[in-house]
């Protein structure tokens, strides 16, 4: 027998623990991908259940279905135009005003749905109890109860799931807005009726009277005449109201999702504040909130770092420990030099950050974000953050530059806008990865002095800045402010954090290590075919006459491109020496590391720009901050020594 | 929405608010953008304050205000958010003394 197929879409707002339960429903059945054409990830699973195979989309976590984010344009456009077999509603139980106003846009779409009533745990231990049977009946459709990350109640969603689907769809009462809109919204339907279109024709009137720019572009090639009819009675609703259109039926929706969550909850008065609130009072504080924010920071770094260089080094060696072996059956040849060279030390290269750093970035950043760590963050970098034209979001990324360039890139997918994400991608090219950090302290910690390490760390954020707000007042358009829920704390599900964090390596290692692998024996085949010197000799003018340094350096610049520590690693093996201080002067290592720290991140980040914004705007990025390195190195040659005296 | 019953009322700008005293909605300007950017800047950050609850006639909350001129913790509709400053300016509430 085969079995019949289902889809179920997971829709709701952020943090509602809608990445929990999709966990809890397909456990290791999961795929991750894009939604066509779009930056938008799509989480599939599939399950099996009563005979059938379940197929579950998770969609973009949204707070409504009009045109903000491409989030909601996807979601929307998958609800009404794939049409799922059913789309579960998960709710945050204890902000259930908020959440019913996305309930009742679901319904308004017409889609057959069930909701869970997420996390009741935490609303009742903030004083809110919810009579879901009553919701059930006010709703039309079933209301589960559950707290998902123990797993309660995620058996009973899928079993009325089912039987929804199995029953043919629910009967969910018509939303009603007030009559002046109501009596408009009635002519405008008809119309739409009469048209072949591809969202439900209730939805869609709603849509044009509110303003939508899609809708309207879409009716405007098939029903020319309704956008005119639809206008003309926006513009007698905004009449008799006095607001825009959109305000009223926002609002209204609104009025309507709080009644009805009045009607089924009853808020018991607590004794004393939940921990969570204590939590977030004291991590927000004017005062305290700052040194508690750069402590819990510096703590997770160092702790990355020195978790980082121990399993990067053990990797290493174990990996190097090969090398021998390898040699012996391949030889010390041209084809062995390649492959070992080229290839296998590409991998490894890849593998010793991969996982060591970049690994437990991630976790942690997701645990953080899951608590609700994150969000506050944002709010105390906010003021700081606007200074370079990007909200406190933006932040996020920047955080997880300091491992890694590539996953930051990648993280500015959550700026709101194409400006935000090309300047948060900017400043994140910039920022000292743990890459980066093994010169600044391999080099001139350890053979200068710490207090220049810190000087260039230092250096390197005056530039940020500068460079940001540059790009920033360089950038058409205006600057975004902050509208962010902060939603309390709670302890995080860690099953579905390391999902998350095996997802982002797996798009990590995609993209950079094929890169890494491919311009590693690129590189090897040069050296081998002798191409390193004339090309260091070419680079002279740059290396030598404007910064001062050893042409050999070229060489090792060049391979940067590939990963930054490499630089320093070449050093080594190039000028035949681990103590650069025989060979380099104070000044020498300072242009160098400086140099080697501003210049194009490595071509993996290189990867990850072209990947979201477009070979065009990669390309500029890379040549900028290439030629911005050597200005920078140059001028500091000669600056510095008049410093110094 | 509600309607002031002859009592003297005062329409600020959210930020003009001390922490943890609250008002009603009343407007929210569109602030710039809009034109070259309709749907983004200007249109698009209105309707999201909207769909995020600040609606005409809703009561405000303002928790606190980060220093520096930072943003503004608001608790609205039962939810908390974070409000970042320019955003705040353009939400006009009224307070009845």
């Amino acid at each position: 027998m085969t079995e019949k197929k289902l889809t179920i879409a997971l829709a709701g707002n952020a943090n509602v623990g809608k990445s929990v339960i999709f966990n809890q429903l397909t456990g290791l059945h999961q795929h991750i991908g894009n939604w066509p054409g779009k930056t938008v990830e799509k989480a599939e699973g599939t399950l099996h259940f009563k005979g059938y195979t379940i197929d579950i989309i998770d969609l973009p976590g949204i707070y409504s279905l009009s045109t903000f984010s491409i989030e909601e344009l996807v979601s929307r456009e998958y609800i009404a135009v794939e049409r799922p077999d059913l789309v579960i509603n998960i709710v945050d139980a204890s902000v259930l005003e908020r959440n019913m106003f996305f309930t009742l846009q679901l319904m308004e779409l017409g889609t057959p749905m069930i909701m869970a009533l997420n996390q009741i745990d935490m609303a009742e231990k903030k004083g809110i109890r919810i009579d879901h049977e009553k919701l059930q009946k006010i709703l039309g459709m079933p209301v589960v109860p559950t707290v998902a990350i123990k797993g309660t109640g995620v058996y009973e969603l899928l079993e009325r799931s089912v039987e929804i689907i199995e029953k043919g769809g629910i009967n969910p009462p018509v939303i009603k807005y007030g009559e002046e809109v109501e009596e408009r919204i009635r002519e405008i339907t008809k119309l739409i009726e009469k048209i072949p279109f591809r969202y439900p024709a209730r939805w869609a009137t709603i849509k044009l009277l509110e303003g939508d720019e899609q809708v309207e572009k879409e009716i405007r090639e098939i029903g020319p005449k309704i956008l005119l009819t639809a206008e003309r009675l926006a513009k007698e609703i905004e009449e008799i109201h006095g607001h825009s259109c959109s305000t009223i039926i926002t609002s209204e929706r609104y009025e309507a999702a709080g009644r009805i969550a009045r009607k089924v909850q009853q808020i018991v008065p607590k004794i004393r504040p939940p921990m969570s609130e204590t939590l977030h009072t004291i991590t927000t504080h004017k005062i305290l909130g700052y040194p508690i924010m750069v402590l819990a920071v510096l703590a997770i770094f160092q702790s990355i770092f020195t978790f980082g260089n121990y399993t990067s080094e053990l990797l290493s060696n174990l990996f190097y420990g090969w090398k021998p072996l390898f040699e012996s059956l391949l030889g010390t040849g041209i084809v062995g030099k390649l492959i070992w060279g080229g290839i296998v030390e590409g991998i490894i290269a890849s593998v010793t950050v991969a996982l060591p750093y970049i690994a437990p970035f991630y976790f942690t950043l997701y645990l953080l974000e899951d608590s609700g760590y994150l969000s506050r963050i944002a709010f105390l970098m906010d003021t700081l953050m606007h200074k370079i034209g990007l909200h406190g979001k933006a932040f996020i990324p920047v955080m997880l530059g300091y491992g890694c360039n590539v996953p930051a890139c990648l993280g500015c997918r959550i700026m709101e806008t194409e400006r935000e994400r090309l300047l948060a991608a900017f400043v994140t090219t910039l920022i000292p990865c743990a890459a980066r950090t093994v010169i600044i302290l391999g080099l001139v910690g350890a053979f200068v002095g710490i207090q220049w390490a810190l000087a260039l760390y230092i250096i390197d954020l005056l530039v940020i800045f500068l460079l940001g707000r540059l790009a920033f007042k360089a950038l058409p358009g205006e600057p975004t402010a902050l509208i962010m829920e902060m939603h309390d704390y709670r302890v995080p599900h860690l099953k579905t954090v390391g999902k998350q964090t095996w997802f982002r390596l797996e798009e990590f290692i995609k993209i950079s290590f094929p890169l890494i692998i491919v311009g590693s024996l690129l590189i090897k085949l040069m050296e081998i075919l002798n191409l390193l010197e004339p090309i260091a000799d070419i680079l002279s003018p740059v290396t030598v006459t404007w910064l001062g340094l050893p042409a050999i350096t070229g060489i090792t610049l060049i391979f940067g491109v590939l990963r930054k520590e490499l630089t320093l690693i070449m050093l080594a093996t190039l000028l035949g020496t681990t103590d650069f201080a025989l060979v380099l002067t104070p000044l020498q290592m300072i242009i160098f590391t400086l140099v080697a720290m501003l210049y194009i991140p490595c071509i993996a980040t290189i990867a990850a720009l072209v990947k979201e914004f477009g070979w065009k705007k990669a390309l500029f990025i890379t040549v900028f901050e290439i030629i911005f390195a050597i200005f920078v190195g140059g001028i500091t040659l000669r600056l510095l020594p008049l410093f110094l005296g | 929405m509600e309607r002031q019953r002859g009592i003297k009322k005062v329409e600020l700008p959210l930020t003009a608010l001390r922490d943890g005293e609250s008002g009603i909605v009343t407007s929210v300007g569109e602030g710039p953008g809009r034109g070259y950017e309709r749907g983004r800047g200007g249109w698009g950050f209105k309707k999201r304050l909207m769909d995020m609850g600040l609606t005409p006639g809703t009561r405000v909350t303002v928790i606190k205000s980060a220093p520096f001129r930072g943003p503004l913790e608001v608790s609205v509709r039962g939810s908390r958010l974070a409000l970042g400053r320019g955003m705040a300016e353009r939400i006009f509430v009224e307070i009845t003394k």
